[in-house]
């Protein structure tokens, strides 16, 4: 009876040294950093981050004259020293895991990115699910500090606007951590990253920003940046980003437009999309064969055309054809021409069909992609051409 | 003192099981990845086969002695001097990679999951649980592993099932590019951390179980099993992460399981499947330090080994914090001593037992 007492007893007192975790960090300690710009600082970094100002963002309790999130700056000669420091101004330790979006200004996207990257990747709370972006004639400190309306944090609001783009817009790119690292030492493709702009200057930075109902100030993605090995090399537009997005594969919904046979434009909405991208080698010279597969309905009309002729769809997808093999040799001749960098991992797929060969390839590897022979064969099918047939633009003219 | 342990045919499977995988499911991929790059899954089948030869081996050494342990058999072929000392080269390998697997999992929670925490903490309360099932003896720990096994492999199942839609298979090409040579020595670093510390399994082979004649199956198709899940982890590694990343994260299996995001729901789940490995690791250094305490009894004629499981695990968290001054040595370790520290332990010194064991049998008849 005294033993079992005994040790009754004894599990009793061992709940206690069980009841903590020695590394316990409540939430009311951390400072939940959703977005974190770095820039170049005279010596080292500047690093800036958002961090979240919980009170502001739950639910019917906010206060309302307070933002939603607050910015903490801090340089270091690392990174790492750099968001210790931010204690120093912060009452709260940043906490990574929650991170969204990590913006580069475009000063130190220029010098390279390899070097501060490398803390992201060795930390253990950061994970690798968040976009990388880079801010396009700004510093990443200014991209951070604009108000958004909808989302009341911005770092959120770059999330989603850049994955909801990619779904049904197709010209910016997502990019991880690890998708980036593995581009930067892949010696058959060079990196792209998304590029966001700061439009409305100052403005965007008080809440006044987002009391109006077209606030001034706001963040909006804008193409790609084209880098070479870990270095902003320049910049594609709207058109040519999506050319990549069509060739790397990475549309899955987008409108495009289409010239009537008679002037006037159609509006389609391409609903699929797949390309596949082969290489092979030709009298031993790389060569590359790009296939795309689409379908589109037809979104809107604006000129006469009879849609209720089969002929009058077979004309519309032959140059629905020719304008997407337009599109994807435009931006790859834009790319040959001024960046000189494959950014298409063309070199990675003659890696690997042909790894011998690739040996020798990979040695001037962007001076022979300057002139590589790529060949672009599109199947556009339009499968549906709406709730209507013919549009009614045709009887006002009779 | 033998004679009375007894577990299952069942039972030994699973702990071979556990066994191989051990600690050789958080490396692995990373050092596979190293050696072979994106064939790094082919040198993991490979290195699987070689592991099953071995096995063999160690299947017909056990079975030239059924019913003795292989502290047993030593001093019955090399006589009692030479007997016991060679025992004490294969107690002493037990010793010390109980020490390193304790701390593999001390230096994967200070670097992964808290990294604030002494890694003290973390050994000693996996130690206490080591002498626990060390005091309560053989046939516990081996009903433990029978239990834990539907667990183990339901979340192994769960996480590969996730996994799958991240595969892109462009990671695994192309494939034989380096040729054989990186894939050789892939298949080698494979068999030297999963296959050859089974040697260690001779101690409780086959004298332990209770039908020595079905015990040598088991052997084999717990090495089997062991290996394929290690191989399917291999090759999820390298086409998710892709052979690059593989090899430059310290826990690669770790980063996949971080890959894991069904529909932004179920998400940020790495630390359950982290306990597939603290299953593994707790049955791995449960059978190593058992094996160096019953040898341990064996060689010095002690009845019985539990008075010294207590003092044995004090000390082996001691060493845990010794054994590797730091992550460097740790890698460099790995990587350069223990290939041919394995390969002494794993297979010349049974290759020795075996011709002279065979030697002698003959010349007695």
């Amino acid at each position: 009876m005294a033993r079992k007492l005994f040790v009754f007893i004894s599990c009793l007192l061992l709940l206690f040294p069980l009841t903590g975790c020695w590394n316990r960090r409540e939430l009311n300690e951390l400072g939940i950093s959703v977005g974190i710009g770095i820039d170049k600082a005279e010596k080292g970094y500047r690093v800036s981050v958002q961090v979240v100002n919980p009170g502001e963002v739950t639910a019917g309790k906010t206060s309302g004259n307070r933002t939603p999130i607050t910015l903490y700056e801090a340089t270091g000669d690392t990174i790492f020293e750099a968001i210790r420091k931010i204690t120093t101004i912060s009452p709260r330790v940043i906490y990574l895991a929650h991170l969204r979006v990590l913006v580069i200004g475009e000063s130190l996207a220029r010098e390279g990115i390899e070097k501060p990257l490398d803390h992201f990747s060795r930390d253990h709370e950061v994970r690798t699910d968040f976009f990388i972006v880079i801010a396009k004639g700004s510093t990443a400190k200014d991209v951070l500090k604009v108000l958004t309306p909808i989302e009341k944090i911005p770092a959120n609001k770059l999330y989603l606007s850049l994955e909801t783009s990619q779904k049904v817009w197709a010209p910016t790119a997502t990019v991880t951590l690890d998708e980036l690292m593995t581009d930067i030492i892949s010696e058959g493709k060079s990196p792209v990253l998304s590029a966001v702009k700061v439009t409305g200057g100052v403005e965007g930075q008080s809440q006044k920003n987002v009391e109006k109902i077209d606030p001034s100030g706001r963040l909006k993605y804008t193409g790609l940046a084209v880098f070479r090995e870990d270095k902003l090399i320049g910049w594609l537009n709207e058109k040519e980003s999506k050319g990549y997005s069509y060739i790397r594969d990475k549309v899955r919904n987008t409108v495009g437009t289409l010239v009537c046979p008679e002037g006037g434009k159609i509006g389609v909405e391409v609903t699929r999309s797949k390309t596949q991208v082969t290489g092979k080698m030709n009298n031993g010279k790389p060569q590359i064969n790009i296939e795309i597969r689409m379908e589109e309905n037809i979104g809107e009309v604006e000129c006469q055309i009879d849609l209720t002729k089969r002929k009058t769809i077979e004309d519309l997808e032959k140059s629905a054809e020719q304008k997407v093999a337009a599109i994807m040799l435009g931006t790859i001749h834009k790319v040959q021409k001024s960046f000189k960098v494959d950014i298409f991992g063309f070199g990675e797929e003659i890696h690997r069909v042909d790894p011998t060969a690739w040996k020798t390839l990979k040695q001037n590897w962007d001076e022979q992609f300057t002139h590589l022979d790529i060949n672009v064969k599109a199947d556009v099918q339009i499968r549906r051409i709406g709730t209507v047939s013919n549009s009614f633009h045709k009887k006002e003219e009779e | 003192m033998t004679s009375n342990v007894k577990i299952s045919v069942r039972q030994f499977t699973v702990i071979v099981m556990f066994y191989t995988i051990g600690t050789t499911i958080l490396v692995i991929p990373s050092s596979l990845a190293a050696d072979a790059d994106q064939d790094a899954w082919i040198a993991a089948i490979l290195g699987w086969v070689l592991g099953l030869l071995i096995v063999g081996f160690y299947i017909r050494l056990g079975r030239l002695f059924p019913n003795m342990t292989l502290i047993e058999y030593n001093e019955k072929v090399f006589g009692k001097w030479l007997g016991k000392k060679i025992s004490l080269f294969f107690i002493f390998f037990s010793f010390i990679c109980a020490a390193t697997v304790l701390y593999y999992l001390g230096n994967f929670m200070t670097t992964q999951v808290m990294p604030e925490t002494p890694i003290e903490s973390f050994t000693i309360l996996f130690a206490g649980i080591v002498v626990m099932g060390l005091r309560l003896g053989l046939e516990v720990v081996a009903r433990t592993a029978e239990i834990l096994f539907p667990w183990f492999l339901l979340l192994f199942i769960v996480s590969t099932l996730f996994l799958i839609p991240e595969i892109e298979i462009q990671n695994i090409q192309p494939v034989f590019e380096f040729g054989i040579k990186p894939i050789m020595n892939g298949a080698l670093t494979f068999a030297s951390t999963a296959s050859l510390p089974l040697v260690i399994l001779l101690l409780v082979f086959p004298a332990f179980v209770n039908h020595p004649k079905d015990a040598g199956k088991a052997y084999f198709i717990g090495t089997l099993l062991g290996g394929l899940f290690v191989i399917i982890i291999t090759f999820l590694s390298i086409s998710i992460l892709g052979a690059d990343l593989s090899e430059r994260n310290m826990y690669p299996s770790y980063a996949l399981a971080k890959k894991i995001d069904v529909g932004n729901f179920i998400q940020r789940v790495e630390i359950l499947i982290a306990g597939i490995w603290f299953m593994t690791i707790f049955f791995k250094t449960t059978i190593y330090s058992f094996s160096f305490l019953t040898g341990l009894a064996q060689i010095f004629g002690f009845r019985d080994y539990r008075p010294f499981a207590l003092p044995y695990g004090m000390i082996l968290v001691v060493y845990s914090l010794v054994v590797y001054p730091d992550v460097v040595y740790m890698m460099d370790f790995d990587s350069t001593i223990w290939i041919p520290y394995a390969l002494t332990i794993g297979l010349l010194l049974p290759l020795i037992i075996l011709s002279v064991g065979s030697l002698r049998k003959k010349i007695k008849k």
